[in-house]
């Protein structure tokens, strides 16, 4: 059996006490009844395992890749044009909202009610593919466009994902 | 100093968020089973499409316009509105979410950090303008009155651009007195009809009333309305929300049902909705009220409705449907053609307290109905049901303009184009 007198509470208790003389049934006493709290534990316990207290350990990826979750929505590439930066078809993006665009960036944009992923040449005012196969797009001050945000990740899917599976074809 | 955060016509605002071909464009929404026009967005309202109409009334209209009809996106709505007060939180350490798409913020003690309140709600804007896409109205005011009035003035008068603030008795006054008095928060239909008979009209004039007389006249909580007009606090909100005291799972059908298995099917569904919501706040159903009827515009209309008393009060799912199958035969009746049912729980016990019954087992299956939310909150609502309610589906909801479920299904993510 094991005793534990936790010194902080054991110590806390003592500042406390009150050593004014009272009587009682005809005597003086000291009021120095104090109730200490110990612990003790007892009982038979098997090993604890040496991994539990690192068991909160565990890997989140939406945690490494989602920064601002609020301001980060994820969607999916569709054409050729940004293979130069590893951007396939079908790849994951994660688009954050929050960030501010510099210049070079990769970002996604309404361009005339459409999402596009492109780099963005803030001095030209262009947006550019990472291919060689498609010109530089200059944006007229008649084009709708917003910057919607910076592509943060990509992720590409080696093996079909089931839950995407309507969205691959 | 209080503020109250909102976002102009959300449910419009929210379907421009994922599909920018329609930013610019008019845009309304329609309530369940396409029904009514529920939200219109500012190009739509410029263009004078009518709110709370219903949609085959003005369907020419919207056509006419071009205007961008949708149906109730909900799944897509409470993932837009979770961020939008995600962001709203950053701005104030007490934050009450009022609605969907309005949110108290209560600063205390922030004299001297905030110098400049406009600049501040500026900066609300713009953070949720660029993280959620949503555009919202700013309102501060030295009571939640007074922050509802110029969240108010924010949005629809001119010249605020989407910030205003009621901070002393001038802009009070300038504010309050272009605002009609139904406008004023806590003032309903009623008694702005009973004020307006006494010639009170703007919310400046209700500001003027002795509150001890209109107390006499109305009640004390108009009375704290009068008050909170003159920047004297009366209304707190609660910080714990208390347990609902009735859950209720009520819609009208998409199309009109005339035979008993698509009636159990609608009222099992119903039925499991407000199990998962008793489940959900730790109570128990002790009495459960089970109703369908035709519309009050037939014939002749019919309404039936049953109490069922549970011997022992539950929460699984299953004893619900047993309990709308015994009072089914009741229910139903050949030859109506019902329009709507509902189920509604209208006595709960809390769980904690749960009183055990000598003779009569607990049905509880804790880890059955624990499997089914686990499953349901995972892979989406519906994925498991009971059978009953799979035996038709001719009730369901019509949703004939539904957008993409963007942000919460996986087959629906936004489309990029590279």
């Amino acid at each position: 059996m094991k005793v534990i007198i936790n010194p902080k509470i054991f110590k806390l208790s003592f500042s406390k006490i009150n050593l004014k003389p009272i009587l009682y049934k005809n005597t003086v006493r000291f009021n120095v009844m104090k109730v200490i709290p110990i612990y003790i534990e007892a009982g038979i316990s098997g090993f604890e395992s040496p991994a539990a207290e690192y068991k909160e350990l565990g890997l989140s990826l939406d945690q490494l890749l989602i920064r601002h979750p609020n301001a980060t929505f994820i969607g999916q590439a569709s054409g050729q044009s940004m293979q130069g930066v590893g951007i396939f078809d079908g790849d994951l993006l994660i688009v954050d909202r929050s960030l501010t665009a510099r210049n070079g960036d990769v970002v996604v944009a309404n361009y005339n009610g459409c999402f596009v992923c492109k780099l963005i040449d803030k001095k030209q005012a262009r947006l550019l593919s990472a291919s060689k196969e498609f010109a530089p797009v200059s944006i007229k001050p008649e084009d709708d466009f917003q910057l919607e945000g910076i592509v943060t990740r990509s992720i590409r899917l080696h093996h079909q994902a089931p839950e995407l599976t309507a969205c691959m074809h | 100093m209080y503020a109250l955060v909102d976002a102009v016509s959300f449910y419009a605002s929210a379907e421009k968020v994922f599909d920018p071909s329609i930013r610019n464009k008019p845009v309304v929404v329609l309530t369940n089973n396409d029904g009514c026009i529920c939200a219109v967005c500012p190009i739509a309202r410029r263009l004078g499409i009518p709110k709370f109409t219903p949609y085959f009334q003005v369907k020419s209209l919207l056509q006419k316009h071009g205007v961008v009809v949708r149906s109730s996106n909900y799944e897509l709505y409470a993932d837009l509105s979770e961020r939008m007060m995600n962001v709203i939180a950053r701005y104030c350490d007490n934050q009450y979410v009022y609605s969907i798409d309005e949110s108290f913020l209560h600063f205390k003690n922030y004299g001297g950090i905030i110098k400049d309140w406009h600049q501040y709600g500026y900066e609300i804007r713009r953070a949720i303008w660029k993280e959620t896409r949503l555009p919202v109205g700013v309102g501060f005011g030295i009571t939640s009155t007074l922050a509802k009035a110029a969240n108010h003035a924010a949005k629809k008068l001119a010249g605020y651009n989407g910030v205003a603030i009621i901070d002393n008795a001038q802009n009070a006054k300038i504010i309050l007195q272009k605002m009609d008095v139904n406008e004023v928060w806590g003032v309903g239909r009623k008694i702005s009809q009973r004020l307006k008979q006494q010639n009170i009209h703007t919310a400046q004039q209700l500001s003027m009333q002795n509150p001890k007389v209109v107390r006499k006249q109305f009640s004390v909580l108009t009375e704290r309305t009068v008050n909170e007009l003159n920047g004297v606090s009366c209304l707190t909100w609660d910080d714990i929300k208390e347990p609902k005291q009735e859950i209720f799972s009520t819609r009208s059908f998409g199309q009109r049902i005339l035979d008993t298995h698509s009636l159990q099917a609608a009222l099992t569904t119903h039925g499991a909705i407000v199990a998962k919501k008793v489940r959900q706040q730790s109570s128990l159903v002790k009495k459960l009220l089970i109703f369908a009827s035709n519309s009050p515009h037939d014939e002749y209309f019919y309404k039936q409705a049953m109490v069922y008393k549970f011997p022992m009060a539950t929460d699984n799912s299953c004893d619900i449907a047993k309990a709308i199958s015994t009072v089914l035969t009741d229910i139903f009746m050949v030859g109506v053609k019902f329009y709507r049912c509902g189920v509604g729980a209208i006595e709960l016990e809390s769980r904690r307290f749960q009183q055990a019954d000598l003779f009569c087992p607990d049905n509880a299956n804790p880890i059955l109905m624990n499997c089914l939310d686990t499953i349901n909150n995972r892979y989406g609502q519906g994925t498991l049901t009971l059978a009953a309610e799979r035996q038709s589906n001719s009730w369901q909801m019509k949703r004939h303009f539904l957008s993409p479920q963007y942000t919460s299904n996986w087959q629906d993510i936004p489309k990029i184009r590279c």
